[in-house]
């Protein structure tokens, strides 16, 4: 496929956006990296130099008898994991990597994905359904979960509520966890039957970011030093804010009479 | 009924959870929450037969890995989808907040090997799924 220069600037333009999707929804940096590169010279780039971290991702790329051309883009949004657009991409990564897309069609179906979202109702439930199951796994009984369900759909709540705010991840986990640790910390004192800790795991469950330290952990590991160091540190700041809520709360419950 | 089986059925309603809040596509639920049952089938087995968290711990994470790997070839999609679901039960999240709290009440020696288990199941279950796709990485280089 032959691309003039305008087009050359247009699929830049795509190629941005795309990892910038794919960094939001919850694409290692590897695979940002790999599936930049792979889009690039199916369009038939000579050369595609592509650098990923958590906050911006640079593209060069050159076309065979043509000056490289270079952009970046600064990347504000991280950490609304879904999976559906994450297969989307791939999707159409996978079938430029046979046939490209013309620009055309590749632009809308980017603006297509970007403005899907997975609906409100299954993130509702499955964080009633994770929060109420992970507090029986960890050794509550039977009510202890269904108290973990209740203050799982108030979480969920919560965090949709500050994530139209401009609080950052770490200043909305610490109010999460201060709401929840108080509310479940007068709960159990009022009902002492309940496991307080058992409920407070399977709700902790929810924010934790275990994930993105694993990640974290795993793109160090494999060789992403820059990025792992970044989102590893990150990780234990979000942590931090979740212990320093909960502890808070727990402080407060323990002067209550 | 015994703790090892409300475990594997609470791995199962937890993973399905986690996957409907991480928006995995309705097809898929079925198979994301079978993988968190079975990845913590394969700890409870291997840490009753080893009795050696880090290993078992490893290991499930290993075996996440392959059932992701295996199921993404099946269904053309990416192994992520059900990787993160089948480990979300290794999560330390219980030893995470005993940390917390016994930081709270000053016991500090209690907190310090809390807090040391919580590391070393984030390393196990990192290492884990880093020796299974290197291991994979290796076989597509060649």
């Amino acid at each position: 496929m032959d691309l003039t220069r305008q087009e050359q600037g247009r699929l830049l333009d795509c190629l941005l956006e795309m990892g910038d999707l794919l960094l939001d929804c919850g694409a290692e940096i590897g695979r940002v990296e790999d599936t930049l590169s792979r889009m690039g010279h199916a369009y038939g780039a000579e050369q595609m130099n592509v650098f990923v971290i958590p906050s911006l991702i640079s593209v060069s790329m050159s076309f065979p008898d043509t000056e490289a051309i270079t952009e970046t883009r600064r990347i504000h949004s991280f950490g609304n994991t879904d999976f559906c657009r994450l297969e989307k991409i791939n999707a159409m990564s996978r079938q430029c990597s046979t046939a490209p897309l013309p620009l055309d069609e590749l632009r809308a179906r980017l603006d297509k994905v970007a403005h899907g979202r997975k609906p409100f109702s299954m993130v509702f439930w499955g964080s009633v359904l994770g929060g109420g199951g992970f507090a029986v796994f960890f050794g509550g009984d039977l009510w202890d979960g269904l108290v973990a369900a209740v203050f799982a759909a108030v979480v969920c709540l919560l965090q949709r509520r500050l994530g139209r705010t401009q609080l950052g991840v770490v200043a909305s986990n610490l109010m999460v966890s201060l709401v929840i640790g108080l509310g479940v910390g007068l709960v159990a004192e009022l009902i002492p039957a309940l496991h307080m800790d058992k409920i407070l795991i399977g709700d902790i469950m929810l924010l934790i970011p275990g994930l993105a330290m694993t990640n974290a952990i795993r793109n160090t590991l494999l060789g992403n030093t820059i990025s792992g160091v970044v989102r590893l540190a990150e990780s234990l700041i979000w942590a931090a804010a979740l212990a320093g809520g909960f502890m808070v709360a727990l402080v407060i419950v323990g002067l209550l009479p | 009924m015994k703790p090892a089986l409300i475990q594997l059925l609470t791995a199962f309603l937890s993973s399905l959870g986690f996957s409907m809040v991480f928006g995995l596509r309705r097809r898929f639920l079925a198979y994301a929450a079978l993988g968190g049952l079975l990845c913590w089938g394969v700890y409870l087995g291997m840490d009753a037969w080893t009795h050696m968290e880090f290993l078992s711990c490893l290991l499930a994470s290993s075996f996440a890995v392959v059932y992701a790997e295996l199921l993404a070839r099946l269904l053309k999609t990416p192994a992520t989808l059900f990787v993160v679901p089948a480990i979300l039960p290794l999560v330390p999240g219980g030893s995470l907040y005993y940390t917390m709290e016994n930081v709270v009440h000053g016991r500090l020696e209690a907190a310090r090997s809390y807090g040391q288990q919580t590391l070393i199941v984030a390393l196990a279950i990192a290492a884990g799924i880093s020796f299974v796709v290197a291991l994979r990485e290796l076989r597509a280089r060649r």
